[in-house]
């Protein structure tokens, strides 16, 4: 027994030391710098998410027209073309100017809400395509991808908000990174809403998130007449 | 799509605004227009945004003429997000008849928007429709379109441009807020199809394979990506690349094909003719004349009419030498006699018959066919096959294929007459097959399967008996015939006789004597190829040790049977090629006959 003490007092002096420096965080593979692998800088950051955010856009797009292909509204809806999407309580700005009008943080915590707000959304469309017979492999396949990619974007402008505020960019003001309340999609009359519906807003939504990161790239990322 | 632009640009040629119904775009209408058909009443004509931060509707009071005038047929909207009130068009265009003006201030992406036509007088809506501004942009047609050439093709029949061109001034390209994609068409000049190329989303393109010579028009327009509405054709400019007349290089291209060509047709008609005579051989190969056995073609063409008869008379069809020269006749076999009907032959009967007769065994063959079977047999030797039968315990046998190995209590007799009258070679199995000529008809019967298969081995002689006995014992030969069930009793008699040392000449002791009918029965007509080595133990020859080792043996030729029912052999000769001679001294008096074959007439004439 008593040989066995100084062992244990050793390993646990060494243990300890080795905790001093060791952080359980993420740190870069790349820690050389540029001698070692390129760190990629923020607006390579903007260009991949803005690209990816096209990329979901294109795909929304190509879903919606194949439900309008598929399931076109009748002459009655011509007049009721308007869905009320879920996501209308969220504030977002309606023009470029007004877009460009807002602070940073105020938009980069809308795209957030956004992204955030379409997460369970998009699982039950893809479960409702899924299991319904009118859709082959395809458009199901689409609905899963779109929303993997929905929440790949979240991850990558959260990524890039993270960079901002390392950079000084943002201020500390932005809440929503966190905290974001999950939304149920019902319509108007209480219902849930139709994939159909889902679908229009979604590609307006995709549409908005896609407009935004690119007037937040202009602005932080100065380029030539941005 | 197309038709439905066209009816629309022939209306209204007269507006800076072309408008493009969204009837004519993919997917859902967002107006419920119609094409602007003046036999209707006041209507929608469309809404347009150039550069999605403004937008613009056209209207038009169709048959109603008391309505054309300014301010009767007002506009309305709601903006279907804040519920809020109908308002009236915030500008009216002056300039343009029945058009109302959105600017930054009214318009909001991304909201729904439903517009009135109203009289207000008379206070009816003739007229509603719903849209989002996102979905009615039709992107301003590009500027600065021109061409470089590229390169042009060897033929100088063809060349390549590349095309570039400028976004228009009024999409905010540079911030992104209108992502383009580009489409460029071209044809040749007043052709009626326009050649459409992929989208593209850089502001060139490069178009290939286009004639030298012809006169081609290039436009290009655009649409927002991931949205369906393109924009109006920019200006078409033209193309043409004159075609160089350079014939001269191709000149002397030409010349030296054709004189290569005829250099080398020269050469072909002269080496044909240099070489004419082996290229008949090679082309035009003789075809072999016709043989009749055992005579000569020589004799034919010298045409000797008495020697010509006497040979055919008699039926000495076999001469040494004539299998001599034409070794490959005697092998030709085919037995494909039914097994059936060979077991039903009475060969075997026959010799049994005539051995019980006496000792005049006169061996009773069918007349065989000389299906080549023979080979370097000699006439008067009976056919050892049959022959074989005569062993003595071959007895009850009835249909069944006399083997050699019936009893190993004749063995050794046989293997003693055998030394006692072979004078120079000792009895060595013939190589039925001469090594020259690469046939199996024979194979030896090496062994007997438990079940009653006959085993066969390779007529070739390969090593020594003593570890040839050892092996063939285990050994398992890859060809193995279906048992008769009249073999097992051989098997037992080979087991009895399995005692017996073999002698220690090479293979020697051991013949297999297929008859004719057992041959059918044996193989099923065909033949086999044995591939093992060993050897059957029984197999007789007790011969005296062969000094001379003699090549291939797997076979002897029964050259007769004596009083005591025992075969004599035929000493095989030293070189595979040649015929032993010997057996002649034996029977001189039997007449030439056809190799390996006894005709009943000749069987007379067998003395021991």
């Amino acid at each position: 027994m008593s040989s066995f003490l100084p062992a244990v007092a050793v390993l646990l002096v060494a243990l300890l030391c080795l905790d001093l420096h060791s952080r359980v965080a993420s740190a870069p593979i790349c820690t050389h710098g540029p001698s070692g692998c390129h760190v990629l800088s923020l607006a390579d950051l903007f260009d991949r998410v803005i690209q990816h955010s096209a990329r979901m856009h294109s795909l929304s797009n190509d879903l919606h027209s194949e439900f309008e292909q598929y399931f076109l509204p009748s002459k009655n809806h011509i007049g009721k073309i308007y869905h009320k999407c879920h996501t209308s309580s969220i504030l977002t700005p309606n023009g470029k100017e007004n877009a460009q009008k807002l602070a940073r943080e105020e938009l980069t915590e809308v795209i957030l809400k956004l992204l955030m707000a379409w997460r369970d959304p998009l699982f039950q469309l893809h479960q409702s395509m899924a299991h319904q017979q009118d859709f082959n492999s395809f458009s199901s396949n689409k609905a899963l991808e779109m929303g993997d990619m929905a929440h790949e974007l979240r991850k990558g402008v959260e990524k890039v908000a993270e960079r901002m505020r390392v950079l000084g960019m943002l201020g500390n003001s932005v809440t929503g990174l966190s905290a974001a309340e999950a939304m149920l999609p019902i319509s108007d009359s209480g219902e849930a809403m139709s994939n159909y519906e889902l679908l229009y807003c979604f590609r307006r939504d995709s549409n908005k998130v896609q407009n935004y990161l690119k007037i937040l790239k202009c602005r932080i990322v100065p380029e030539h007449d941005c | 799509m197309r038709s439905c632009e066209l009816t629309h640009l022939s209306h209204w040629k007269s507006l800076p605004h072309m408008i493009s119904p969204d009837q004519c775009n993919r997917g859902p209408v967002q107006f419920s227009l119609p094409v602007s058909d003046p036999s209707r009443g006041p209507h929608f004509t469309g809404c347009r945004s150039r550069e999605q931060e403004t937008f613009r509707c056209w209207w038009s009071a169709g048959i109603f003429q008391n309505l054309t005038e300014p301010g009767t047929l007002r506009v309305f909207y709601q903006t279907k997000n804040a519920l809020s009130e109908w308002q009236e068009c915030p500008d009216y265009t002056h300039t343009v008849k029945n058009e109302c003006y959105f600017n930054k201030t009214f318009t909001h992406i991304w909201t729904s928007y439903c517009i009135q036509l109203r009289s207000v007088r008379e206070n009816i809506t003739y007229d509603e429709t719903c849209f989002t501004v996102e979905n009615i942009v039709h992107p301003d047609p590009p500027i600065g379109l021109n061409w470089t050439l590229l390169n042009v093709s060897h033929s100088g029949l063809h060349f390549d441009i590349l095309v570039r061109w400028a976004p228009p001034p009024s999409a905010d390209v540079q911030m992104g807020w209108m992502s383009l994609m580009y489409q460029v068409q071209y044809r040749v000049r007043n052709a009626s199809h326009w050649e459409m190329l992929d989208l593209e989303s850089g502001t060139q393109q490069s178009i290939y394979g286009l004639h030298t010579d012809k006169e081609y028009e290039v436009r290009v327009r655009c649409k927002m990506s991931a949205f369906n509405n393109f924009g109006e054709f920019s200006d078409s400019i033209l193309v043409h690349v004159a075609q160089i007349p350079s014939k001269e290089s191709t000149f002397p291209t030409t010349l030296v094909l054709i004189f290569g060509v005829i250099g080398l047709v020269i050469l072909l008609v002269l080496l044909i003719f240099s070489q004419q005579q082996r290229l008949m051989v090679i082309f035009l190969p003789p075809i072999p004349a016709p043989k009749i056995k055992g005579i000569d073609p020589e004799l034919l063409k010298n045409g000797k009419l008495d020697q010509l008869n006497s040979l055919l008379s008699s039926q000495d069809m076999y001469k040494p030498d004539f299998y001599h020269e034409d070794p490959w006749v005697e092998f030709i076999q085919l037995d494909l006699d039914d097994p059936a009907e060979k077991n039903e032959s009475s060969d075997t009967q026959h010799l049994l018959g005539l051995s019980r007769s006496g000792s005049s065994h006169v061996l009773h063959f069918k007349s065989d066919d000389d299906s080549g079977r023979a080979s370097c047999y000699d006439p008067e030797i009976p056919n050892p096959e049959d022959l074989a039968a005569l062993l003595p315990g071959h007895s009850g046998r009835g249909d069944n294929h006399p083997l050699v190995s019936r009893s190993s209590s004749s063995i050794p007799d046989l293997g003693v007459q055998q030394t006692s009258e072979v004078e120079e070679t000792p009895i060595q199995t013939q190589p039925a097959v001469p090594s020259w000529v690469n046939m199996d008809f024979y194979a030896q019967v090496s062994d007997f399967t438990p079940a009653g298969g006959v085993v066969l081995s390779p007529g070739q002689l390969n090593s020594s008996p003593e570890k040839k006995k050892e092996e063939e014992n285990e050994k398992k030969i890859p060809f193995q015939l279906v048992s008769d069930g009249a073999y097992t009793s051989e098997n037992t008699a080979r087991q009895l006789s399995a005692d017996v040392p073999p002698s220690p000449g090479p293979e020697q002791g051991y013949q297999t004597f297929p008859t004719q009918a057992v041959e059918g029965n044996l193989w099923n007509g065909e033949y086999l190829v044995s591939t093992s080595d060993s050897q059957i133990p029984y197999l007789l020859p007790e011969a005296p040790p062969v000094p001379i080792l003699p090549p291939v043996s797997g076979y002897t030729v029964v050259q007769e049977v004596d009083a005591q029912h025992s075969l004599l052999l035929n000493p095989p000769s030293s070189q595979p090629a040649i015929c032993p001679h010997s057996p002649n001294k034996h029977l001189p008096a039997m007449p030439t006959m056809p190799m390996g074959y006894l005709t009943p007439d000749l069987l007379g004439n067998l003395t021991p």
